[in-house]
């Protein structure tokens, strides 16, 4: 009785194909979030909240928006940039990925600042979304510093003979 | 013979390795200028985004032309709608809207200058549909400078209701709003607002502020909010013949504002 072996090695997803599956889930998971916000702000609708108001007064505060835009619809923004980043080839699409995570969870870090110390309220959706922009910008940062550029194609060892041709040629 | 090309060999193997470990350390440089070059970029991005954010908005109290133009504003609004305390309209309206509002509240002004509410106002106040009530909740004054501030400023607005002026110094407060979480509401203000009310007793209105009934009626708002379950500001309920209903949105339209109307008369 003869037992056929394969010979096909498992598949398996390199250390960069697992950080964009999660950057892209995370960024549609902040998708979500951000679509939620800025569809209630624009429909005028109340928001969900599981705490007794914190949410409204957080939208209700004068830092929900800048300059006249929700800040809900500028953090949709860059989800949707982090996910495009994604089809970027090479250093460009990491760093731009990279970038706009940054910017994001240092952003979100202030509002989160504000809503503790200024405004003495929580939002979960916006605590939802910080959450998710600080995991973006972890993977994103170890994408960016785990990027190995394709090596230059090596030399060609040259002979000494093929040398000498070469240089009657420029003669 | 055979040594010297071992010697050759290794000397271009070393010469490779060296190649590859310049070209490495070049290639890690680079890496790192680029993520230090986005670190810094992102930090100045949000600096300026921080700057945008806290910077100064337009409001406080107004003078000359301005004042007068935003009185003009407020008078062509209310001129001629009975007015009793906190209450705008007919007393007999089928239909009561009760706001619930804190004069400090960004999205109370919102609603009140630019949502759906003037145009109440202007229709079904002023034709006697509606019924409007004022009743204060703490929300961003209490986020701010607390709830002494917002007392003394809400009652202040219901001293100018003994002489039948709430409104005018509502609105006015909504018009002059200052920016949040700032102590902009100090004497000064609440005195410059009554002051640009026409026909409202200035030395009668500061008597009044001492009024405990005034008070006990922000205490009653207040314990009323409560009651209902409000959360937030501003908070519409309608009561009409046909029952209870809410606004739907945070800062409704006109339309909206209509249909809850609609729906309880």
């Amino acid at each position: 009785m003869s037992t056929a072996v394969s010979t096909a090695r498992p598949r398996s997803i390199s250390l960069d194909g697992k950080l964009r599956i999660a950057i892209g889930v995370l960024s549609l998971v902040g998708i979500g979030i951000g679509g939620y916000l800025t569809y209630t702000h624009y429909a005028g609708l109340h928001v969900l909240c599981l705490s007794s108001g914190g949410c409204e007064t957080v939208q209700h505060s004068r830092y929900s928006k800048l300059g006249g835009v929700p800040v809900a619809t500028l953090g949709l923004a860059g989800y949707i940039g982090i996910l495009i980043s994604l089809w970027i080839r090479g250093e460009l699409g990491r760093a731009l990925g990279f970038g706009l995570a940054l910017v994001g969870f240092l952003f979100s870090m202030y509002l989160t600042y504000r809503e503790a110390f200024t405004i003495h309220a929580y939002c979960q959706w916006c605590l939802g979304s910080a959450t998710v922009m600080t995991l973006l910008a972890i993977l994103t940062a170890i994408r960016m510093l785990s990027f190995e550029a394709a090596p230059a194609a090596p030399r060609k060892p040259v002979s000494r003979a093929e040398r000498r041709r070469q240089m009657a040629g420029r003669r | 013979m055979a040594s010297r090309t071992k010697q050759k060999e290794e000397a271009r193997a070393r010469r490779l390795e060296e190649e590859r470990a310049r070209a490495e350390r070049a290639r890690r440089d680079r890496r790192l200028r680029t993520v230090g070059a986005i670190i810094i970029g992102a930090i100045i991005v949000v600096g300026v985004l921080i700057v945008v954010s806290s910077g100064g908005k337009k409001g406080g109290l107004q003078t000359g032309t301005e004042a007068s133009a935003t009185a003009t504003t407020v008078n062509a609004l209310l001129a001629g709608i009975p007015q009793s305390g906190a209450t705008l309209g007919n007393p007999k309206a089928p239909v009561t809207m009760t706001y619930f509002g804190d004069y400090e509240c960004p999205i109370c002004q919102e609603f009140t200058l630019q949502g759906g509410f003037p145009q109440l106002v202007q229709n079904d106040v002023r034709q006697g549909k509606v019924k409007v009530v004022y009743k204060s909740f703490c929300t961003a004054t209490c986020n701010g400078p607390g709830q002494t501030v917002f007392n003394n400023q809400q009652v202040a607005g219901l001293a100018a209701g003994k002489q039948n002026r709430f409104w005018q110094y509502t609105e006015l407060f909504y018009h002059e709003q200052g920016q949040e979480d700032t102590a902009y509401a100090n004497e000064a203000y609440l005195t410059g607002l009554a002051r640009q009310i026409s026909g409202l007793n200035l030395s009668t209105w500061q008597s009044d502020r001492g009024n405990s009934s005034l008070a006990a009626q922000v205490a009653s708002d207040e314990s009323d909010a409560h009651t209902i379950g409000v959360t937030g500001t501003p908070t519409l309920v309608f009561q009409g013949p046909k029952g209870q209903a809410a606004a739907s949105a945070a800062v409704p339209s006109y339309s909206q504002l209509e249909q809850a109307v609609k729906q309880v008369s």
